[in-house]
């Protein structure tokens, strides 16, 4: 029933390092839009900037390599013109922690129907290694021989604040599962935030697969309350979650809260036409 | 000093928050009804409450679409205005005020004999509540007192305050007509005030006109191209834009976001038009510092893009609600990097309406990033019109191929709205080959930077030459852009001999038309509204003439009439 893969799959090679979480990350994308019969003509993802974002020619969708930052801005505007499409913004850590971090805050807020996958890595990789906010403290980084002196900070926090419609974590290493995640964000209606945990053998080397089969646990069943999913998603020594860690499905859509669209059948692509302003013009006295 | 002869020039000046603008509209809309074509023009502080604020309305017989720099009579509803108002009257003007805390000092009492200015104090709140009005309605008792020294019928200024206070309910109307003829019918007006009054004769026919905004022709004219969506930031001179969108939101379904940033209003707008439909987004020179990236993208991209840019004063957070033309270079320039784009340059209703809709069909059909100038002489006055011109064609120039970039002769390559049944294509930001692959082989990067650069060559082509105002014999030519039309088309109609030459399409930039004048012997002269001359740095660059004569302003005021009619020719 499912799509061939192959059909995104465009003619060149990936040229991630070896062992990068991003191979399993994009394959579990491609799996997720395939056993959803999501065909490539009907998949607009925006690229980021960083090493995710060395995969736009490596799928073959609808996509946009943008700018380091506005992934996620340049998917609403997508979005809004042609509801029909599923679109995607796939960005990194930096990217969406540092760079656009403005931009998931209002997005989530905003409740785009749009999908959000963020690559954590822990780090700015294709720039060779310099901390983000996910870095571990103690670690020394690009330019920085006694580690960064700012906090981490927990993505969750973040991403939980605003009250999202769909929060998941998921692992690069655990394909089967990212796949249902990216399923299920898709599949929401509403702004969904996919942080998945992504190995980074270059810049992040310590934690290894291994290092990551010690921590995580899924989590089977989504929590309810927002003081609910801030304890499951928090990240501690010992422990990472993964799974559907929060839904809100009260919330309505971007979309669904325009007054002047809310009932209309057509795409703003499909209403590009001349308009007769002379009622509008009348009005002026 | 050469005095304008065929309009006639009131201004209002009073504390701002104090409802300057709401009788200035009033008034503009009144004098509209008698036939005169009037031009409006406000000064405001960046501030709510405090502070001066003027609203000066020209009126004539003919079209006019400048401010004076003097007007003849000035109405002062707060004492801090007068001293800073004062010295625009005219000689022989009249200085009405209402407020018996004001004193002048030896200055200004010396000023004001000198130029024998006639000073007339209206004890209009008084008049106000005698009438059985409120103290506020004070305001209405100085604007009919106006309206009689102009000798004006008061039935033609009472059917406008019907108009304007209709939504406050009948008593509110009653009131303020009681307080209108109170008024025009005080015993303090005396026949002398309006012999001193020269007031253009009525036009003999009188025509159904409107009173609109520059950035009301934006707005009217991006709905007749088709844009669906408007992505904003506020930001003045530019937000009147937003407001109007989103004010007829109900009739039109565009879709209105107020984004977080220009940053994001700016990549919505090009998702939006990746998508295929029309998106708008407009700013002023700060925000659009902030969307260069974005117009670089668009460019390497080759994804269209529209961004009205609406020029005020200074750098940095500069003088917010005053005028200028100092982001010409800002706008040719933008964006990190060498890649097409267009700029195209609005000055009056006529061609905000149209140029907003040739740069959508310019961007599209260009896959190129267009920037539409304007000014906050032009968003924020207002100018009175018959008509609108005929609406363009949409133009999209979408076509279908094998790759995205394909390498073609005029440089524009195969785009499809992105369609469920069409091939998919990558938009990419990285340097790429025809197929849309990142690329580092530095045949292909040399290749496709000469396949997007050849866009601009085939674009200028097809762009109009300048358009030569004026007497196409007189010695002297004047060369503008934007706002800069309005007081030379205004001279030229008070009679002055000389020709004027004006960019509307101002990147890329044709030269032919102003090289032939510079070889026939005549004498240029630039004026723009900003300090280093910024239209002629671009036209210096694309012509290699030097502008030798130079008239620059850049003090927040906009170009007068008397600024054009001063010039020694």
């Amino acid at each position: 029933m499912a799509i061939d893969l192959n059909e995104y799959n465009s003619n060149l090679k990936p040229t991630w390092c070896p062992g990068c979480g991003n191979f399993l990350i994009h394959m579990s994308l491609k799996k997720a839009l395939s056993e959803l019969d999501i065909t490539p003509s009907q998949t607009y993802i925006a690229f980021d900037i960083g090493c995710n974002g060395n995969g736009a020619d490596k799928i073959n969708t609808y996509a946009f390599k943008g700018l380091h930052g506005r992934a996620i801005p340049l998917a609403a505007g997508l979005h809004l013109a042609n509801r029909k499409f599923t679109v995607i913004a796939d960005l990194g850590d930096g990217a969406c922690f540092h760079e656009g971090l403005d931009h998931l805050i209002h997005a989530i807020r905003s409740n785009y129907d749009i999908t959000i996958l963020i690559h954590n890595n822990q780090n700015f990789a294709l720039t060779t290694g310099q901390a983000t906010l996910t870095t571990d403290e103690e670690k020394p980084m690009y330019g920085l021989p006694d580690s960064k002196p700012e906090r981490t900070l927990e993505p969750s926090e973040i991403i939980l604040s605003p009250n999202p419609s769909f929060y998941a974590r998921g692992y690069s290493g655990d394909m089967q599962q990212l796949t249902e995640l990216i399923k299920a964000g898709i599949q929401n209606k509403g702004c969904s935030v996919i942080e998945i945990m992504q190995l980074c053998p270059t810049y992040n080397e310590e934690c290894t697969p291994q290092w990551f089969m010690q921590r995580i646990h899924k989590v089977e069943d989504s929590a309810n309350t927002l003081e609910e999913a801030r304890k499951i998603g928090t990240i501690t020594n010992e422990n990472i979650n993964t799974g559907i860690i929060y839904r809100n499905t009260e919330l309505e859509t971007y979309y669904e809260l325009q007054e002047n669209r809310k009932d209309s059948q057509s795409e703003l692509v499909d209403e590009v036409n001349q308009y007769d302003i002379q009622k509008l013009f009348d009005q002026f006295k | 000093m050469n005095m304008p002869t065929n309009r006639y020039c009131i201004k209002l000046g009073g504390e701002s928050g104090q409802g300057i603008n709401t009788l200035g509209i009033l008034l503009s809309k009144a004098i509209k009804s008698l036939g005169y074509d009037i031009f409006s023009y406000r000064e405001y502080p960046s501030l709510i409450k405090g502070g001066v604020a003027s609203y000066q309305i020209d009126f004539s017989n003919k079209y006019i679409s400048s401010s004076s720099q003097n007007c003849n009579i000035l109405t002062i509803l707060d004492p801090e205005a007068v001293h800073e108002y004062l010295h625009s009257l005219n000689p022989n003007g009249i200085l009405l005020y209402d407020d018996s805390k004001v004193e002048f000092s030896p200055e200004e009492q010396g000023w004001i004999t000198q130029n024998q200015i006639h000073v007339i104090y209206l004890d209009s709140e008084k008049i106000a509540v005698e009438a059985g009005g409120s103290s506020i309605m004070a305001n209405i008792v100085m604007t009919s007192f106006l309206w009689k020294l102009l000798g004006f019928n008061p039935n033609d200024l009472a059917n406008i305050v019907k108009e304007i206070f209709a939504s406050k309910g009948e008593e509110i109307i009653n009131k303020n007509i009681l307080c209108l003829n109170a008024g025009y019918n005080t015993s303090e007006f005396k026949e002398e005030y309006t012999q001193r009054t020269y007031i253009p004769n009525l036009p003999s026919e009188k025509k159904d006109r409107k009173i609109l905004t520059g950035n009301d022709a934006i707005a009217l004219g991006a709905i007749s191209a088709g844009v669906r969506a408007y992505y904003g930031y506020p930001m003045t001179p530019a937000t009147s834009i937003f407001k109007y969108l989103g004010n007829t939101y109900k009739e039109t379904g565009i879709l209105i976001k107020q984004a977080e940033s220009e940053i994001t209003a700016v990549q919505m707008a090009m998702g939006s038009m990746a998508m295929g439909t029309r998106a708008l987004t407009a700013t002023s020179g700060g925000g659009f510092d902030l969307m260069q990236e974005t117009i670089s993208c668009a460019g390497i991209t080759e994804t269209p893009l529209v961004i009205v840019l609406a020029q005020r004063i200074g750098a940095g957070t500069g003088v917010p609600t005053w005028t200028g033309s100092s982001d010409i270079h800002t706008a040719v320039k933008s964006g990190h990097g060498e890649f097409p784009k267009a700029v195209l340059c609005v000055s009056d209703i006529q061609s905000g309406y149209i140029l907003i809709q040739q740069a959508f069909n310019i961007a599209e059909t260009y896959q190129i990033p267009v920037i539409v100038l304007t000014e906050k002489q032009i968003a924020e006055s207002i100018f009175t019109v018959e008509t609108l011109p005929r609406a363009l064609q949409i133009q999209r120039g979408t076509y279908n191929g094998e790759n995205r970039y394909e390498i073609t002769n005029t440089g524009i390559s195969p785009r499809w709205i992105p369609s469920f049944d069409k091939k998919p294509y990558l938009n990419n930001s990285d340097e790429h080959n025809q197929a849309s692959q990142s690329t580092e082989n530095m045949d292909e990067i040399r290749e496709m930077s000469d396949k997007r650069m050849q866009k601009q060559s085939t674009l200028l082509n097809n762009l109009p030459e300048p358009v030569l105002y004026g007497n196409p014999q007189a010695q002297t030519v004047l060369v503008g852009c934007g706002s800069t039309k309005n007081p030379i088309l205004d001279a030229i109609s008070e009679g002055m001999n000389i020709a004027y030459l004006h960019y509307e399409y101002l990147f890329p930039t044709r030269t032919q038309t102003l090289l032939n004048l510079v070889s026939s012997g005549k004498r240029i002269i630039l004026v723009e509204n900003n300090q280093t001359g910024e239209l002629g740095k671009i036209l210096t660059e694309a012509s290699g003439y030097q502008f030798k004569e130079k008239i620059l302003k850049y003090n927040g005021k906009p170009l007068f009439l008397e600024d054009i009619l001063n010039i020694q020719i």
